[in-house]
């Protein structure tokens, strides 16, 4: 999925400071959206977005830490940098908890700002591959029978076929017959690595 | 007759004559008709009774043995207890010489023997009356006399009489303590000599009042006393008047050294005072900036922060082949209109924290409270609702300290952002201005905050009281001051809706 085309989303409500990140990161041959307040963004917010967002922490209105909060409640996975004033440290640190990526303080240099943004974006397609891959992952998981969904955790539990087939009332020819169709489903050969997969996204299932 | 009885009789008539039968006939015309009746027959008993009772009227015979009538009469006059009675001489005499001597004598009146009672009653009643009046009159012009003399010593200002001429012929004894010597000294001195040296007279004050008949009242006139020191007086001239006639003046005058002393003394500490709220009112400025720092702080940071950009973008530019010439100079232009964002905010700081000039000028207050607004929004960034600024009407210029109404404004602006995002509403700050009247502006910040602890009517203006977790409890007592200082008032209400309205008023600038 890395062909994706990231765009580093810029929220800052002052007009002079916005107009000039956007023309900077432009002729940094970054793609740019950029909107006034925490709420235009929101509007316009979707799953597919994909880059990193340079966030103002203070603006009028919502913001910046109120829309990280709702972005993470939209289970955003954008990374945020958050553009932060003299004395906001407390503040920069408490959304570093919330998960924010990083923070910088105005007035910037150039070059940290574009080494920060690289790698947020860096972070935003590391996670979005391993968010592709748990997708896939989920993808064959919906594949599986109830029987073989059931046969599947008892494996991964590290259960026998004898013991798994005792336990369903089922012969053990019968249980390996679902074992295989299990790994093939699931895309392995490997038992290690289907306990790994499932694992990976137990998270995102019992979320569910 | 006792004396006590005396004053119930209209007047006291004596009657002299050697002839027992006259007397006889003259108290029996004039008994019961309300006088006194007294009895001589000779001279020495007349004037004897005459001292002792002092008679309104005395029928006098001339031809009388030992001493005549005419003695009588002579020494009647002389005596001051008796002179003012009125002699009326009884003569067979008809001829005009006696009369006029009579008359010379002081004799007020003749009656020709063998009288008429009628004419008798007549004269007595009317030269009766006649002297009683004349007493009544006297003894009022004596009270009068005493009063104003009383009147005169105990008051403490110095009063003088002048001719035209401006000589003293009239000095009460405060003048003479004031001047440092004995009554008597000061009459006869010539007014403007003795208390300014001068010889030439022209453009001194009571001069016209002597000379035109002009009132004058000045303050702070230098005067002389006998020893030649001078000391400073009021001095309050008036023109003497007969008719039309300008006869001189009457100074009133008082050494007001102790007074100016006190005045002085307290200008200096109301100079003070000024100054020491001068001072305070630069002070709380100054703590005021450091609350606000860091949103200055943010407010420069933004355009620096736009221009370090933009400068980015211009280099980027410039390395570009071809050059977009057209693009490097728009954003040449924004780095400019960025740096004047960065210098204004440092402008606007400096004005509010720089001493203010003391005095008063005409101050556009829409401009003011619009300036004051910006100044305030480095607060409103976390207020959604900001500041809003509605002037009614237009309003004419006041006068007052440009610097001092606009900390005031900025501290009530600032007390209602808090009050509002204390009760987390997006409900804007508003500052109103209207013309109350013709003579006053007046200003309210509104806000639907909080609102004011209960014991606010009493507590709130009163310096070190505070609400806020870290006031100090001087910015309003010190708005107020600084508004009193102007002349206007101060004050809150509580908002029926919600929330609070704070007030304050300032004269309107006279017109130029």
């Amino acid at each position: 999925m890395s062909d994706v085309r990231q765009t580093v989303y810029v929220v800052e409500d002052d007009e002079a400071v916005r107009d000039s990140l956007e023309l900077l990161l432009k002729s940094a041959q970054h793609p740019v959206k950029s909107y006034s307040t925490a709420n235009a963004f929101l509007d316009d917010y979707s799953d597919a977005m994909a880059g990193c967002m340079v966030l103002d922490i203070r603006m009028p209105g919502m913001d910046g830490m109120e829309l990280q909060k709702r972005l993470n409640d939209r289970n955003s996975l954008l990374p945020i940098i958050f553009v932060t004033g003299h004395g906001d440290v407390p503040m920069a640190v408490e959304a570093m908890k919330e998960g924010a990526v990083d923070f910088i303080q105005k007035p910037y240099h150039e070059e940290a700002l574009l080494e920060k943004i690289a790698a947020a974006l860096a972070t935003d397609r590391e996670q979005r591959e391993s968010l592709s891959q748990k997708q896939d992952i989920i993808r064959r998981i919906n594949t599986l029978t109830p029987r073989e969904t059931e046969i599947m955790d008892r494996m991964i539990a590290g259960q026998a076929n004898k013991v798994i087939a005792i336990e369903l009332d089922i012969s053990q020819r019968t249980v390996e017959i679902h074992r295989s169709r299990v790994m093939h489903k699931m895309g392995t050969h490997s038992l290690a690595h289907l306990v790994r997969m499932v694992l990976s996204v137990k998270d995102l299932i019992d979320g569910k | 007759m006792t004396e006590l009885g005396n004053t119930q009789y209209d007047a006291t008539v004596l009657l002299v004559d050697d002839n027992p039968h006259n007397l006889k006939v003259l108290y029996e015309t004039l008994k019961d008709r309300g006088y006194h009746l007294l009895v001589a027959n000779d001279g020495e008993k007349a004037l004897g009774l005459a001292e002792r009772h002092q008679p309104e009227v005395i029928l006098l015979d001339i031809m009388m043995p030992e001493m005549d009538g005419y003695e009588v009469c002579e020494r009647l006059k002389a005596n001051p207890a008796t002179a003012d009675g009125a002699v009326v001489f009884l003569s067979a005499l008809d001829d005009v010489e006696a009369k006029v001597k009579g008359f010379s004598l002081g004799g007020a009146d003749y009656i020709a023997k063998p009288f008429q009672p009628q004419e008798v009653i007549a004269r007595v009643k009317t030269h009766a009356r006649v002297v009683r009046l004349e007493r009544e009159l006297q003894a009022r012009n004596r009270q009068l006399e005493g009063d104003q003399a009383r009147i005169l010593d105990t008051i403490t200002q110095g009063i003088y009489g002048l001719d035209a001429e401006g000589a003293i012929v009239f000095a009460n004894p405060a003048a003479a303590s004031i001047i440092g010597c004995e009554l008597p000294e000061l009459v006869g001195q010539n007014f403007f000599a003795f208390h300014f040296g001068l010889t030439e007279l022209a453009g001194l004050p009571v001069l016209e009042t002597c000379q035109q008949g002009i009132a004058v009242h000045e303050r702070g006139i230098e005067m002389m006393r006998q020893d030649r020191s001078l000391f400073p007086a009021e001095v309050q001239a008036t023109p003497k008047r007969e008719g039309d006639q300008l006869l001189g003046a009457v100074v009133m005058f008082r050494d007001i050294s102790q007074e100016l002393d006190s005045e002085r003394a307290l200008e200096e500490a109301r100079t003070t005072v000024q100054e020491q709220r001068d001072q305070l009112a630069h002070v709380s400025r100054l703590l005021t900036m450091g609350e606000m720092a860091a949103g200055f702080a943010h407010e420069v940071n933004q355009p620096l922060t736009a221009i370090s950009n933009y400068v980015r973008v211009a280099l980027r530019l410039i390395a570009a082949d071809p050059i977009d010439r057209e693009l490097v100079s728009e954003t040449l232009g924004k780095i400019e209109a960025q740096s004047h964002r960065a210098s204004e905010v440092i402008r606007r700081i400096r004005g509010f924290v720089k001493k203010p000039a003391t005095g008063k000028e005409d101050v556009d207050l829409a401009a003011l409270l619009e300036e004051t607004r910006q100044f305030a929004e480095v607060d409103a960034r976390n207020n959604d609702g900001g500041i809003d600024i509605h002037i009614t009407g237009e309003l004419p210029a006041v006068a007052a300290d440009p610097v001092q109404v606009q900390q005031v404004a900025l501290n009530l602006i600032r007390n209602a952002l808090e009050a509002t995002r204390e009760a987390n509403t997006k409900a804007p700050v508003e500052v109103r201005a209207v013309l109350q009247d013709e003579r006053t502006v007046r200003i309210e910040v509104l806000d639907r905050g909080i609102g004011l602890p209960e014991d606010a009517e009493q507590q709130l203006f009163l310096p070190f009281y505070t609400t806020k977790k870290e006031g100090m409890g001087i910015g309003l007592p010190l708005c107020q001051s600084l508004i009193k200082a102007q002349g206007g008032d101060i004050g809150f209400e509580r908002r029926p809706e919600g929330g609070t309205c704070f007030y304050f008023t300032l004269p309107v600038a006279p017109a130029a």
